[in-house]
Formats: structure tokens, C-alpha cells, sequence
């Protein structure tokens, strides 16, 4: 396989150059938004669903990068576009189960939902799983931006007599201590704003290949023509070959994935969490779906199905041993010109750092949220200052940022073994997501589903799921629907299927025997050596974990094993965690989002559905956080005092930047007037004589 | 001409088996009173969803037919 160097010119080196810089002074504009930590990870709530739409473009493209499909494109066809075409399935569950839950109860990270309606313990187990399936996340966004830079780059360096030769691995740890520098400072707004431009040239930059790649080839008629019929088509074959089946990508990414990436993605959750409501949040996600998707599965893959088709020409200008995780740069390389060449990749890798950088942190936020309170208690004096805790934070944020993103490193050595990049990231993705999807999935949707159950199904079910690893030709095979056993990589996609199988099992099973399960707990309780049963019971569940870990036993009695050790982490769990219905399912589940919006508000919920009001805003003389406009305005938006209400400037194209939050106050008699806080209209940013909409949220 | 097992038969389980998990989905979000259809908005988020479905399960045969005879 040909590996290629020395591709970017001094031009397009300065392109990019500046590129990034204009990208950084754009997003520093954006943080004088920012008035408290509210603003800083969630944007205030404040945004228009357009706006968030274009902004998650960068997200989605950022982490699923152009490398990886159109290497796809190149070996497949139209069908590297299946991916961003699968995730439809699960949004009934996400805009009326998940999105509400999360926004109304105002979690700040996925393991903080997990203590809420579990229990503290279930948390810490769930934050490892989170810090696992984030380093992942890490390790394919650094591989990733490794396989762009290295084909820009001479095959080697010669300073001053020093001869440094250019490999992926040097370039990744290169690049990761230049994403060290390029932090975010504004917070989630600028975050925010960076990635709608981000987004918005992302796409143009995308067609903008696509239209020179069509020309290039002599027209649409023609690119059709030159892809071979199994090129064309939009799925890919049912279930071979190993490394890219139909069957295997939907289990593996229409379900595992998409509810992956819409239930626990929290940078995702977090700009959904921005929208000025839930249905503002709600339309997001939709168009996002229905039109950004299926865009940017054209933007990220085309270049792939441009390269196939210059190959099918005459007198190719690429070679057809080109490596397929190059194939983007390449074929980029062939049809732009000078400069436009190095746009497009200072686009590309751009978003890429924007999207590591934003891991980077995102990690450390759940570090120093879930994880550095236990470590603290180890070590920290009795009596701090509030300064001096701070100070001491602060310090061990950067700290665990460096050493997330050292870890992040080392996580690209075991991923940079798959040929490429998309069967890589597909075996992370089954691996990983089942279990914490599957705990999210029956703790939103199933009442009954308690803290044993949770626990099963992350100690069992992942038990299970490393049977399944080490025998996959006698556990995944008879599910694998035929698709072919690759002794290397075995069943990089279909795992997802029996991952997902064992683990719901684990959870359904241990849910639905609880009340036998409680009889013997009760005789537990009640003999004279319980405490001694229950630490036994945990002596042996720490041995099985690890005797599964190790793989020293035959597969039957491993199995053995396994479900023995799931009933004891049922039995313990019921010993020990109290679980109290009114406390573990108020507004934490589907069946009880009516509650979850009384919580946010505070009181109860008005549901009438009134008009939205325009009118001018004067400042009052106090500070309170309420607003107050006319009685007759009230009667149009069909609100009482006390009800949730949205102020926000008139002008849509601003997408709400220039807006708030607040409650209805007493209302007065003139007409077409809002009242409001100087905190207001600080946070809000209004300008003198522009005209701002009311309206109630709830 | 590509095979079956290549245009038609991943269509008939991508929309089986995606169909599934769809229509469960509508079923418990009915049942959770989570789309509540006594509101206006959400009548309209309903036809939104099945849109949504439909949509994409047009566009996939579009594609295939288009693959297969153009």
C-alpha cells in the first residue's frame, strides 16, 4: 500500500495558518456571553434551533471525519453514506423520553443521571465506563488527525544536521501538544459559534470537492458511469465481507451507535441543552437528521466515490494502490488547485481539534465532577479555604487535561492496528456502548428496572461480553447472520448484536426475578452472619471479575461463573442500596415527565398554549428576577404569574444570543412593554430601541 | 447486475427490523403520555416523526432503483 508525503506547499501551509488563527479570535469574541457557569457549559439556554443544527454539523463531522469515509467511498461506494442515514429509529425514545429527562432535570453528565436514579454506587461504575468510551473517543479523534497530517508532511525533517523521520505516531503526539494549546476560552457559546462557522465551511468546503471532483471526471452522467454498479448502490452487502457488511453496521451503528450517540454523547446533549426549550431542542435534532446528516454523508464521503471513479478513467492520475485512509488528501491533492488545497484541509482539521479539544475537556469535566471528589477525600487537610480549593481545582483540572490526552495517545496504538480508521472506531463502538446504552435505555423507559438490576448488567453483562470476545467463534457466530469469521479482527461489527443481546438479557432477567430475589435477601438479613455472607458474597464476585478478566478456565465453566457472579451482584446490591421509588423515579423516567417539568419549574405546569408578544424593554430599578408586561399580554400568551417566560431580541437572524430566562411577575397596564432586571439585560446584551419577543416557555 | 443480497434484502432489514424499534418507540411515548396528543404542538410532532420514517425509507429505494437501472 502506497504511503504518501510531502503533499501541502508553502501556500497552502499559510492558508492554513491563518485559518486557524481568524477560528480562535472569532470564538474569544464570544466569551463576554459568558456570566456564570450555566453559560459556560450550556450557552444559558438561549439558542434557536437553526443555529445549534448548523452548530452540530462540526460535531457530527468532526468525530466522523472525512478520513475514515471516504476511505469507505473508495472501497464501497454510496454505501459509506448508510451510517448517517440509520439514525431515525430511536427518535421517538430521544425527543420524548431522553432529551426532556436531561434538560428538566438539569444533569450535568451522564453518571450524575445514574446516581439520581440509581444510587452513588451505580454512578462510580458508570463514570468508568464513560471515561472508557470518552479516551476512546480521544484515541480515534488523535489517530484521526495523525492520518490527515502525515501525507502534508516530507517523509523527514533535517534541522540543523538532526534527522527526525515523520511517523503517525510522532505526528499524533505532536498534534496532541498542539491541542493542549488550542483551548476554548469562552466556554459553550463560543464553543457554540466557532462550530456554526465551522459547520457552515465544512459543507461548502465538501461540495466545493464534490463540484470540482463531478468536473473533473466530465460530469454527473459520467462519475455515475465510471462507479461499477455495486459502487452505486446505498446499502452495503448483507453480510460480507468482514471488514464492511450491512448486517453487521446496523447492529453495530444504527442501534448500538445511534443510541449511543443520542443518549450518552454528552457534548451532543449539551448543545440540545442550549436550545431556548425542550421543542426548540427538539426541532435541532430533527433537521439535524432529516437534512444535516444525509448532507454531510455526501460532504464526508464523495471524495472516496470521486477517487473510484478517476480510477475507472482512461489514464487514472491516482494510483490504485493509494492507502484508504489517505484517499481524502489525495484525491483533494489531484482536483484543487494551490491554496484551495490547504483550505480544505485547514477545515478539516480544524474541526477536528475543535472536536478533540472539546473531548479533552469534556473528560475533565468528568473527572473533576465523578472522580476527583473520591480522590480528594484521600489526601486533601481538613480545613481549606474556599481560595485555596479553588486554586488547588484549577491546578488538578490541568493536570488530568494532560494526562487524559497522554492517555488518549496510547489509546491510538491499539486502534492503529485495524486497517482502517471506520473498522476501528466499529469495534470500539460495540464494544463499549452496549453496556452504558442499555442502563440508560431501561432506567429511562422501565420502572421496575432498580440498582441490581444496573449493576447486573454492567459487571454481568460485560463479563459476558468478554466471553464473547475470547470465543466469538462459538458465542457471536451463531447470531453473526452469516457474516465471514476474520481470526485478526473477528466480528468487528456484529458483536454489537450479541453485546447488546447479553447485556439487555442481564438486565431483563435480574429485573423480573427481583421478588424471588428479595425473599432470600430478607432470609439473609435475618441470620446472625449476614454482614459476614455479604462480604464473602463480594470476595467472590471481585474473584470472578478477575478470573474472567485473566481467561484461565474453560468457556462452560467461566459461563458458570459469570451468572453465579451476576446473581451475587444482585443480592449484594439489594443488601446494601436503598432504593426508594418516590425518590429514584420522580421526573427520572419517561413515565414521569409531567413531574420532571413541575420540578424545573418549581410549581405547576401551564400547559396552555398562548401567542408570542412583541414589545419594547424598559429597565426596572430593582434587580429581582422577574419580568412583568401587561395584563392584556399576559391574556394573549395565556400566562399566570409564576410561569417560566422566554424574552428574546427581534431580530431571528441573531438566533437568540440576545436573550434570557425569567419569571412572570405582577403585571401593569401598558401595553407592548416589558419590565425587566439589569441582570437581564447584561446577560441578554440588548441594544436601546430594539424590539424584543415574549414569550412563555411553561 | 448487483445481487439481492446487495440492493433489496439489507432495504427489507434495515426498514423490518428499524421499523421495530420505530414503531415500539411511538408506542411508548404514546403510552408515557410523553407526546401528549391533547396538545396541539404534538399532533403536529407526530406527523413529524412518521415523516421522518417514511422519508428516509423513500430516499433508500430511490437510491436502489436508481443503482439498479440507471
Amino acid at each position: 500500500m502506497e504511503s504518501l508525503h510531502g503533499l501541502g506547499t508553502a501556500t497552502d501551509w499559510v492558508v492554513m495558518f491563518v485559518y486557524f488563527i481568524g477560528i480562535m479570535l472569532f470564538g474569544s469574541y464570544f466569551a463576554k456571553y459568558n456570566r456564570n457557569t450555566n453559560d459556560f457549559f450550556f450557552g444559558g439556554r438561549r439558542f434557536a434551533w437553526w443555529l445549534i443544527t448548523v452548530s452540530i454539523v462540526a460535531t457530527g463531522v468532526g468525530s466522523h471525519s472525512f478520513v475514515k469515509y471516504a476511505a469507505k467511498g473508495l472501497e464501497h461506494g454510496v454505501s459509506s453514506t448508510m451510517t448517517y442515514m440509520n439514525d431515525w429509529f430511536f427518535m421517538p425514545f430521544f425527543l420524548f423520553g431522553w432529551l426532556p429527562i436531561v434538560v428538566y432535570t438539569k444533569i450535568k453528565s451522564i453518571p450524575e443521571y445514574f446516581e439520581k436514579r440509581f444510587s452513588p454506587t451505580v454512578r462510580l461504575i458508570a463514570t468508568v465506563f464513560q471515561l472508557l468510551y470518552m479516551i476512546g473517543y480521544l484515541g480515534i479523534g488523535l489517530l484521526t488527525l495523525g492520518k490527515v497530517f502525515t501525507p502534508l508532511l516530507p517523509a523527514s525533517f533535517d534541522i540543523f544536521g538532526l534527522f527526525i523521520p515523520v511517523n503517525l505516531m510522532g505526528v499524533i503526539i505532536t498534534i496532541a501538544a498542539i491541542t493542549g494549546v488550542y483551548t476554548t476560552f469562552g466556554g459553550q457559546t463560543a464553543v457554540i459559534f466557532t462550530d456554526l462557522i465551522q459547520g457552515v465551511i465544512l459543507l461548502l468546503a465538501g461540495f466545493l470537492i464534490f463540484l470540482m471532483g463531478i468536473n473533473y471526471v466530465g460530469g454527473l452522467e459520467a462519475f455515475w458511469h465510471l462507479l461499477p454498479p455495486d459502487w452505486r448502490l446505498p446499502l452495503a452487502d448483507f453480510n460480507s465481507p468482514a471488514d464492511f457488511n450491512f448486517v453487521g453496521i446496523f447492529w453495530q451503528d444504527g442501534v448500538a451507535g445511534s443510541v449511543g450517540f443520542l443518549f450518552m454523547n454528552m457534548g451532543l446533549l449539551m448543545r440540545f441543552m442550549s436550545a431556548k426549550s425542550v421543542d426548540e431542542g427538539r426541532k435541532a435534532a430533527v433537521f439535524n437528521v432529516l437534512f444535516m446528516l444525509p448532507l454531510s454523508a455526501i460532504v464526508v464521503g464523495n471524495a472516496g466515490w470521486i477517487a473510484k471513479a478517476i480510477l475507472g478513467m482512461a489514464k487514472p492520475a491516482l494510483n490504485a494502490d493509494v492507502n484508504p485512509d489517505e484517499v481524502f488528501i489525495a484525491v483533494t491533492h489531484i482536483i484543487a488547485s494551490k491554496g484551495v488545497f490547504g483550505f480544505v484541509i485547514a477545515a478539516l482539521t480544524a474541526t477536528l481539534l475543535s472536536t478533540v479539544d472539546s473531548l479533552i475537556n469534556a473528560i475533565a469535566a468528568v473527572y473533576m465532577n465523578d472522580v476527583h471528589p473520591h480522590v480528594r477525600k484521600l489526601y486533601a487537610k481538613r480545613v481549606t479555604t474556599q481560595e485555596q480549593t479553588s486554586k488547588e481545582e484549577l491546578f488538578v483540572a490541568r493536570i488530568s487535561s494532560i494526562v487524559i490526552t497522554a492517555v488518549g495517545i496510547l489509546a491510538t496504538i491499539p486502534f492503529s492496528k485495524y486497517p482502517t480508521v471506520y473498522q476501528a472506531h466499529g469495534y470500539f463502538h460495540s464494544t463499549l456502548t452496549p453496556p452504558l446504552v442499555t442502563a440508560i435505555f431501561l432506567g429511562v423507559f422501565w420502572k421496575k428496572f432498580t440498582p441490581a438490576g444496573v449493576l447486573a448488567t454492567f459487571l454481568g453483562g460485560s463479563s459476558l461480553m468478554i466471553l464473547g470476545a475470547t470465543y466469538p467463534d462459538i458465542l457471536i457466530a451463531p447470531i453473526a447472520h452469516g457474516t465471514p469469521f476474520d481470526p485478526v479482527h473477528p466480528y468487528s461489527y456484529i458483536s454489537a448484536l450479541y453485546n447488546t443481546i447479553v447485556c439487555v438479557a442481564v438486565g431483563v432477567l435480574i429485573t423480573l426475578t427481583l421478588s424471588w430475589q428479595k425473599g432470600i435477601v430478607n432470609k439473609i438479613r435475618k441470620s446472625a452472619s449476614h454482614e459476614l455472607m455479604m462480604k464473602v458474597f463480594i470476595g467472590i464476585i471481585v474473584a470472578s471479575l478477575i478470573i474472567i478478566w485473566v481467561n484461565v478456565l474453560p468457556l462452560v465453566i467461566s459461563m458458570i461463573i459469570v451468572l453465579v457472579m451476576t446473581v451475587l451482584v444482585s443480592l449484594t446490591a439489594q443488601y446494601y442500596i436503598h432504593f426508594d421509588p418516590n425518590v429514584h423515579l420522580d421526573g427520572l423516567t419517561a413515565w414521569s415527565i409531567h413531574r420532571a417539568k413541575e420540578i424545573f419549574k418549581g410549581g405547576k405546569v401551564n400547559e396552555r398554549e398562548g401567542e408570542v408578544v412583541s414589545a419594547q424593554w424598559r429597565v426596572r430599578k430593582d434587580n429581582e428576577d422577574y419580568v412583568s408586561v401587561s395584563k392584556a399580554d399576559m391574556k394573549k400568551m395565556e400566562a399566570e404569574v409564576g410561569d417560566l417566560v422566554y424574552v428574546c431580541d427581534k431580530r431571528k437572524y441573531l438566533g437568540g444570543l440576545k436573550s434570557f430566562h425569567s419569571k412572570y411577575g405582577e403585571p401593569h397596564e401598558e401595553n407592548g412593554v416589558v419590565y425587566i432586571g439589569e441582570e437581564h439585560r447584561l446577560s441578554a446584551q440588548f441594544q436601546e430601541g430594539k424590539i424584543v419577543t415574549v414569550e412563555k416557555e411553561m | 447486475m448487483p445481487s439481492f443480497s446487495h440492493s433489496w434484502l439489507p432495504f427489507i432489514y434495515l426498514y423490518g427490523f428499524g421499523g421495530l424499534f420505530f414503531f415500539a418507540g411511538m408506542y411508548i411515548i404514546h403510552k408515557t403520555k410523553g407526546l401528549d396528543l391533547r396538545l396541539k404542538r404534538n399532533k403536529w410532532w407526530r406527523k413529524v416523526l412518521y415523516f421522518g420514517f417514511f422519508y428516509f425509507l423513500i430516499i433508500h429505494a430511490i437510491l436502489i432503483i436508481a443503482a439498479l437501472y440507471w
